[in-house]
């Protein structure tokens, strides 16, 4: 025993480090904006300890910091199967269904969470922008034009490069240039509003009326109400007071067109 | 990555509550916070009856569908985006620590907003990234 003990105190630094103490420092590392030397860290330490719930928790967190969405919901996954209500694994992977179009799981997940844990206010904001997509939305009846319309007939601003006109419930109107997937753009703008919508409600400050979404190459004007939705995109040096004035002129015009 | 890396980082944009504090100057900016793409939250400073939690988990869904796909599915950064209403708009800002929030009353002026946005990405991409 003492033997034992005094051959640990010569090894000195070359044992590997406890689960905790590499936690730790994979967290301080993490702390330093160092997020893959960080996994590096907790993976090694999870190959020691497996059943490490912390460690698995923390190897989830930097994935998600690292935008590797595979590799996070494996590690909620396995979060889960040693602690089948942890809530932040629920939440977690609940948020990687969300975003993977998977609503039904979503809303599954977290009403385990709830159910466990009722005082979850992330889970259940969540839950209700998730449920609000499973709804079907009580939208105005627009008509579906048969044929694609001429872009000259509808009006829209010379600068503009896409238009998209969609029921709330994000049936497609309208897409110019008319594109196979424009179907898909409809849903995914539907569900961008709805998710920002749920924000500005938790902020307190109402319903969503419009949003401007920049990116490399282009900017994105949306103007909807609870009946229906319009995208316009522009190139980034079109002067937003400008773009927004030709969004509230193509939105009036599209709402009486369709109507 | 070497020690003398991490000493040359710059110290300016590392303390993410500082940055905030910066971006809450702005007029008519009436709160804010950051939030990890997991939804946890980094820093805030909201008014007192805003509830930050279930505002930071939606604020990272929202920024991570952004990331994902915009609103035209494709895929591709995002460094700024404004959500208003009536009573006013929440910014949205996109860095590799997660997302920069901003809360203004009507009177929040996109540009001005988006300038001072910007600025803080680039102090924090710098101090960051890597």
């Amino acid at each position: 025993m003492l033997f034992a003990k005094i051959w640990h105190w010569v090894r000195g630094d070359k044992r590997p480090p406890t689960s905790a103490l590499a936690l730790r420092q994979a967290r301080r590392l993490r702390d330093e904006g160092r997020y893959q030397r960080a996994a590096g860290v907790v993976d090694k330490a999870l190959l020691r300890d497996p059943r490490n719930v912390a460690g698995h928790l923390l190897a989830a967190s930097l994935h998600m910091a690292l935008r590797e969405t595979r590799s996070a919901r494996a590690s909620f996954e396995r979060v889960l199967a040693l602690e089948p209500t942890h809530p932040r694994a629920l939440l977690g992977l609940a948020r990687i269904e969300l975003e993977d179009g998977e609503t039904a799981a979503c809303c599954a997940l977290l009403s385990r969470a709830l159910a466990r844990y009722p005082d979850l206010p992330e889970a259940r904001a969540v839950l209700e922008v998730a449920r609000g997509l499973l709804a079907p939305a009580h939208a105005k009846r627009y008509a579906t034009p048969n044929v694609a319309v001429e872009a000259d007939r509808l009006g829209l601003p010379a600068e503009s490069r896409e238009a998209l006109f969609a029921r709330a419930d994000a049936t497609k109107i309208v897409a110019v240039p008319h594109e196979p997937g424009a179907d898909a753009v409809a849903a995914q703008a539907v569900k961008l509003s709805k998710v920002a919508a749920a924000m500005l409600g938790r902020a307190g400050l109402g319903p969503l009326r419009h949003a401007v979404i920049e990116s490399a190459a282009e900017t994105t004007y949306l103007r909807l109400d609870d009946t229906a939705l319009l995208t316009l995109s522009f190139d980034r040096d079109m002067k937003s007071a400008t773009a927004l004035r030709h969004l509230e002129r193509v939105w009036h015009r599209f709402r009486s067109e369709f109507a | 990555m070497s020690t003398a890396a991490i000493v040359t980082r710059p110290a300016h944009g590392r303390d993410l509550q500082v940055v905030l504090a910066e971006l809450l100057k702005l007029d008519h900016i009436i709160g804010g916070f950051v939030v990890a793409p997991d939804g946890l939250l980094i820093a805030a400073d909201l008014p007192r009856e805003v509830e930050a939690e279930p505002l930071s988990a939606l604020a990272a869904a929202l920024g991570r569908e952004l990331e994902l796909r915009g609103p035209r599915l494709r895929r591709r950064q995002f460094p700024t985006a404004q959500f208003a209403s009536v009573s006013g708009s929440a910014f949205l800002g996109s860095t590799p620590v997660g997302y920069i929030v901003l809360l203004g009353d009507p009177r929040a002026d996109w540009e001005t907003v988006r300038f001072g946005l910007r600025g803080a990405l680039g102090t924090v991409y710098r101090a960051w990234a890597g």
